[in-house]
């Protein structure tokens, strides 16, 4: 049992490290897109804003379940499987991206106009504007989203499990709730619950440390 | 240096400038004062090209700036540092990063840029604070940086939007001495936007007043003051209460007179008596003006206004009712 436990346990982390920092690339990408394209952006620009915001509606509205099972093609297409843990990071990479994007446009639209008015003032290009300016003043409230994003994904990864995904969350419901071993089903709880408190704090102690 | 020539400028239907001409030389420290709306921060940002305008002509430095590219736009904001009221300053960098973030944008050579910063911190008085994180500092010093930020790159003109407004007397006259200092010893034109009549009293030359977008009076900042119109009475709000009978005379104190005791002598030479209502001795830019209000019973009015005409005073006969 305490074998399954840690090779689920890796299998979980490694599922939520990846999708966490590819999502986070990809999100990171498209909200910097709608900060230059929204209406009070640098570039503003209705059509391109226009279909990002839809696009990240729509994703955001199907229930991760079905996304994953409708993604099944396009899974086997980049991960060339359709099971296992290396294959839900698709899944998991596309249900959080749209959620990431609109985090981080979030935390962009926070940072004060004044400041970013001031760059312009003393000549500072749209580019430098964008990550010299407003990414490095709002980083404090992307760390805490960031955490609020891989906790999010270490919940879904759970749901991977439909799919051959593995990790605690499929171990839980596997042992503890088909097979009644209790016991495995409160381990693997309690270590996500571990888990989940390890990423909130050291997500708070960066934020302190940065803010 | 700066001409503006019927600017008219819209949001939407709401027309904020209006037919606005001014002319700024170099050297000047020109004063925009006006009530809140009055469109000072928008007329200011039309001048380095953060609001673009639709109507008339603004001339900085012999370019017409609605018709700059990016790049040459990018030019003229490197000759024209801005201040803001809320000092914008970057809470994650410190100090001395914040000093920096100009130099680094224009990718000026590290050990230049260091130089640079270094001569700025001294400059504003902050040497020792360039370590700090901005938002540990008070308002003045956090002024002090944005000041330091804005000639980072040796502009030519400083543009200030309420530079004081949120900063308690004391400390707004420390920084208007530090840019009156700016102005004459670096040389920097400096367009002063403000509702504080005071600031302008203190540090300019010239002063245009607008309201509800339209330039209402234009000047020399001490002839606006000696001989204030409808509208600088607007704002210059006095808070005396005036005697309600005889006749209430104003009396403006230009340089030259106002160390002498011409009152006395008035009183002296006429033979009358008169009671003083109230007065005020101010500084100015790079004088001393001051006013006094006195109240003279009808009977002898007729003899100080001659008194006054052929001393050649300034002065006015206040309005009772009120
Ligand atoms: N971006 C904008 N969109 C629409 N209306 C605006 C915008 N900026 C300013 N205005 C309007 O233009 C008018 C003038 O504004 P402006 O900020 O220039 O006034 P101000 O004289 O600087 O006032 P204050 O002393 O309060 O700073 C106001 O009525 C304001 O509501
Ligand atoms: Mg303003």
């Amino acid at each position: 049992m305490l074998n399954e436990l840690i090779f689920a346990l890796w299998e979980t982390l490694y599922m939520i490290a990846l999708s966490t920092l590819f999502s986070g690339i990809f999100g990171f990408a498209v909200a910097i897109v709608m900060i230059l394209t929204g209406t009070n952006g640098l570039r503003p620009n209705r059509a391109v804003y226009s279909v990002l915001n839809i696009a990240v509606n729509l994703l955001r509205s199907f229930p991760f379940i079905i996304l994953m099972i409708a993604i099944i093609p396009l899974t086997r297409l980049i991960a060339g499987t359709s099971i296992g843990s290396t294959a839900s990071i698709v899944p998991l990479t596309i249900a959080a991206t749209p959620f990431v994007a609109r985090l981080m446009e979030g935390s962009l639209l926070e940072v004060d106009p004044g400041v970013v008015e001031a760059a312009k003032s003393f000549g500072a290009g749209d580019m430098q504007i964008v990550f010299g300016v407003m990414v490095k003043e709002a980083m404090p409230s992307i760390v805490l989203n960031w955490a609020v994003v891989a906790i999010n994904l270490l919940g879904y990864s759970a749901m991977a499990g439909v799919v051959g995904g593995g990790g605690l969350g499929d171990l839980a419901i596997k042992y503890g709730y088909n097979r009644f071993q209790t016991d495995v089903m409160i381990y693997s709880v309690a270590i996500l619950i571990v888990i989940v408190q390890l990423i909130q704090s050291v997500g708070n102690k960066v934020y302190e440390k940065i803010k | 240096m700066i001409e503006v020539n019927g600017l008219g400028k819209k949001f939407g239907e709401l027309k904020v400038l209006n037919d606005v001409s001014l002319n700024v030389e170099r050297g000047d420290v020109f004063g925009i004062v006006g009530h809140s709306g009055a469109g000072k921060s928008t007329l200011l940002r039309c001048l380095n090209g953060l609001e673009g305008y639709s109507e008339g002509s603004v001339r900085v430095m012999g370019q017409e700036v609605c018709e700059l590219d990016p790049k040459g736009l990018k030019e003229l904001r490197k000759e024209m540092g801005m201040i803001f009221q809320n000092f914008n300053l970057m809470n994650r960098k410190n100090v001395y990063e914040n000093i920096m973030f100009p130099l680094e944008v224009w990718g000026v050579p590290k050990k230049e840029a260091e130089e640079r910063v270094k001569e700025l911190l001294e400059l504003v008085g902050l040497t020792e604070k360039k370590n700090e994180k901005v938002r540990n500092l008070s308002g003045g010093q956090k002024q002090r940086i944005g000041i330091a930020r804005a000639l980072a790159l040796k502009p030519k003109i400083l543009l200030c939007d309420e530079a004081t407004s949120a900063l308690d007397p004391k400390t707004t006259i420390s920084i208007l001495d530090l840019l009156m200092d700016i102005n004459v010893k670096l040389g920097v034109t400096i367009i002063v936007v403000t509702h504080q009549m005071e600031v302008v009293k203190m540090v300019c030359n010239k002063v245009v007043i607008l309201d509800g977008g339209r330039v209402v009076a234009s000047g020399d900042a001490d002839n606006l003051f000696l001989a204030p119109g409808e509208e600088l009475r607007k704002l210059i709000t006095d808070d005396y209460a005036v005697i309600p009978s005889g006749t209430n005379i104003r009396l403006m104190f230009p340089r030259e007179i106002a160390n002498e005791s011409i009152i006395t002598r008035m009183a002296r030479e006429l033979d009358i008596d008169f009671s003083v209502v109230g007065g005020r001795i101010e500084r100015y830019r790079d004088t001393v003006m001051g006013f006094l209000i006195i109240n003279v019973s009808d009977a002898e009015l007729e003899k100080v206004i001659v008194w006054l005409k052929d001393n050649g005073m300034f002065w006015e006969v206040m309005k009772n009712a009120e």
